[in-house]
């Protein structure tokens, strides 16, 4: 790819020279190479680089299925490594945590299951109807009218609070304010915003670390009574996850070219079907890898559900951490339920992997 | 279908790109819509096709008024210069499209689909891919598409501008030929003069926003409206003096027409084709000049002049050869000059008709 298109990068004056040499020499050296066509001492020297940095990569995934297997004193006697030569693997702590444990195990992964699919799915779905909105249709929301909104609901929020009354009431005055400043005075105010400034307000979401809106969020479901219910966890990891499938999915939505929507508009189409039939199967591969990457995401958070679920809801990634009680860190049963939390993502990756490839738009349009 | 717009207008911001159009479309008719590039024919179509809202003025499709109708209640089917094919779905699928979101059974799409698929010779390729396909296969894919429903109205927005010269020239020849046959009224930007004249009833010339002139090709390329016209129309280009009219002739250096009948005018033009031109003895014929080149094309053999200050081409038969640099005399072949006014570019005619 990046040979062919440097080579016919525009005519330069120097047409006599060859090819190569109108390369740079960075160029040259990151230029892919066919694996084949390596020498030698090049192909060895290619091939322990990419040993050593798989070793990387893999060991501690080998660490923590042999971790898995160990009695308490394999892993305080000091490092061994391999079963059945270094020591004898024993299947304690499996049984502990699928037969002693049992349902309590079995709780939080369905529960884990259930929170981060729910809300990835709903995360996406969302997230790319507001990215596509926000590619092909143009907003223009005036900035008195945002400040109107504010600080109508201030006021309506200091009145029921400090001035006790009732929150229909001022909810619903506050409603006919801001319908009535719509009507009349936001005529006279030019300046708006576009959609970059949306997209903007939508990843600043994301500035703040959680931990500093955790505490309000708790009150807010405390209040609620959402708390340690799957509902509060799926609500808030689609939020949280929100800004990312909007600003991945923008770009993959920008690649598609705006004629086919045009021209299935003209076949009869409605929006919606053009969004579900066009242009979502021409998004999948962006699909495939943001549904994966949210998915991660909500399948590991620990922080957000730390708060929000104390039993009932509780994920795996509180288990594990309860493994790191009273008595230590219990590194054998942590690594059996890690080797069992990691299976679902292995397996969707596995399954989306097809789907996250290139060239989907060839075809389209020119000729 | 008839179509009429109504002193249509479309502003980018500040910038007006169509400044009021009118346009009669007859039933049935393949109207042309031509121009340079920027000229607002392409918007103009988009605004037909409702993919632009009109800043002002109003569309008909026939008795309604469309201007506020969204594009998939207008029963207009379009090919775009880009194919705008549906990568993901195959040939079939592509054609049928339109059928599909209209709820037309299975068994009927099939039919219809395999139908206009023989039209346009495309009955193998049905479970391809468009990636799969040539670029003149996707064209004729996304031709199948647009004919498929019978739409009131067709829409083509430079369809053969991507195709190879020869391919070209082949798709040019199958279009007239399905539209006549098809029956429905078309409308086709391009900025290929010579598709416009091959192809249309009517051609539209445009230019800046602004129609210059609207009949059928020959009245175009016989008695154009205006210089633009004039010069845009006709390969090689019109030959063009600048001059006055003096006394009921033309005079310019190295050139003197007669003109009956024009009244005393500044500064104008005087326009004629190369084959109303032949090349002379010197010091005969109305124009003066020495010979700058000489190209033989093929079937005929193009003397460029230079007349005065301008270069004036003659197209001569193929046998003609003549040294360059030599003095030769112009004559008119016929009396087919016209005149322009330099300033307005309008038109001038005799008075007395």
């Amino acid at each position: 790819m990046t040979a062919d298109s440097t080579s016919s990068s525009p005519a330069l004056p120097s047409k006599a020279l060859p090819a190569k040499a109108q390369r740079t020499l960075f160029q040259r050296i990151f230029e892919p190479k066919d694996i084949k066509s390596l020498s030698p001492a090049r192909l060895v020297l290619t091939y322990t680089i990419l040993i050593f940095w798989s070793f990387v990569v893999l060991f501690p995934l080998y660490w923590l299925l042999v971790t898995s297997f160990k009695l308490p004193i394999h892993v305080s006697g000091g490092p061994v490594y391999l079963p059945f030569i270094d020591f004898e693997p024993s299947s304690h702590a499996w049984s502990y945590i699928f037969f002693d444990l049992g349902n309590d195990t079995f709780r939080p992964y369905l529960n884990s299951l259930i929170i981060a699919f729910a809300s990835t799915v709903l995360a996406v779905l969302f997230g790319s109807m507001a990215a596509y909105a926000l590619t092909r249709i143009t907003y223009r929301p005036k900035i008195m009218s945002i400040a109107a909104f504010i600080l109508i609901l201030a006021a309506v929020v200091i009145s029921t609070i400090a001035a006790g009354i009732p929150w229909q009431i001022g909810l619903a005055v506050g409603a006919a304010l801001f319908v009535l400043f719509l009507l009349t005075l936001a005529k006279r105010f030019k300046r708006s915003l576009g959609n970059n400034d949306i997209l903007f307000w939508i990843i600043s979401q994301r500035i703040l670390p959680p931990v500093v809106a955790v505490l309000p969020i708790y009150v807010m479901f405390q209040q609620v009574g959402l708390l340690d219910t799957h509902l509060a966890l799926i609500i808030v990891y689609m939020a949280v996850n929100l800004p990312i499938v909007v600003w991945l999915m923008r770009d993959f939505f920008a690649t598609i070219p705006i004629d086919l929507e045009e021209s299935a508009e003209l076949d009869g189409a409605s929006r919606l079907r053009i969004f579900l039939t066009i242009v979502m199967p021409l998004a999948k591969p962006g699909l495939a890898a943001t549904f994966l990457l949210v998915l991660i995401l909500s399948w590991n958070e620990y922080l957000l559900a730390l708060f929000l679920s104390t039993a009932d809801a509780q994920t795996m990634p509180l288990l594990v951490a309860a493994q790191n009680a009273t008595r230590g860190p219990q590194w054998w049963y942590m690594s059996v339920l890690i080797v069992i939390m990691i299976l679902p993502v292995i397996a969707m990756t596995a399954l989306l992997q097809r789907f996250i490839t290139r060239g989907l738009l060839i075809g389209a349009v020119k000729g | 279908m008839q179509v009429s717009l109504r002193d249509i207008r479309k502003s980018f911001g500040a910038i007006e790109v169509v400044k009021g159009l009118d346009l009669d479309v007859g039933d049935g008719e393949f109207l042309v819509l031509l121009g340079p590039s920027g000229c607002g024919k392409t918007t103009a179509l988009r605004m037909i096709a409702g993919l632009e809202t009109a800043s002002a003025g109003r569309i008909y499709l026939g008795e309604q008024d469309v201007t506020d109708v969204l594009p998939k209640y207008r029963d207009i089917a379009m090919v775009f210069q880009s194919y705008a094919l549906y990568p993901h779905m195959t040939v079939e699928d592509n054609i049928g499209y339109p059928l599909y979101l209209r709820k037309v059974d299975k068994q009927e799409r099939a039919q219809a689909i395999r139908e206009v698929a023989g039209k346009v010779d495309l009955t193998d390729y049905l479970d391809r891919y468009p990636r799969q396909l040539s670029g003149g296969q996707r064209q004729r894919v996304a031709l199948a598409r647009a004919m498929i429903r019978r739409p009131s109205l067709f829409l083509m927005d430079e369809p053969l501008s991507n195709l190879d010269a020869k391919l070209r020239g082949h798709m040019r020849t199958e279009l007239k030929h399905l539209q006549n046959e098809l029956g429905v009224t078309t409308i086709y930007v391009t900025h290929d003069q010579i598709e416009a004249m091959t192809l249309a009833h009517r051609v539209a010339i445009m230019k800046a926003g602004e129609l210059q002139q609207l009949a059928p090709p020959r009245e175009i390329y016989n008695d154009p409206a205006n210089l633009f016209v004039a010069g845009f129309i006709g390969s090689p280009p019109m030959n063009f003096i600048e001059g006055e009219i003096a006394g009921g002739g033309f005079r310019a250096e190295g050139a003197a027409l007669s003109c009956p009948g024009f009244s005393d005018h500044g500064k104008v033009v005087a326009g004629v084709r190369a084959e109303d031109l032949r090349v002379v003895e010197p010091n005969a014929g109305e124009l003066q000049g020495t010979t700058y080149a000489i190209e033989l094309t093929g079937n005929e053999t193009l003397v460029t002049c230079q007349v005065g200050e301008s270069l004036v081409i003659v197209k001569m038969d193929k046998d003609y050869d003549e040294k360059i640099g030599t003095a030769v005399g112009i004559a008119l072949a016929n009396e087919q000059v016209f005149f322009f006014d330099a300033e307005s570019g309008t038109r001038l005619r005799p008075n007395n008709t």
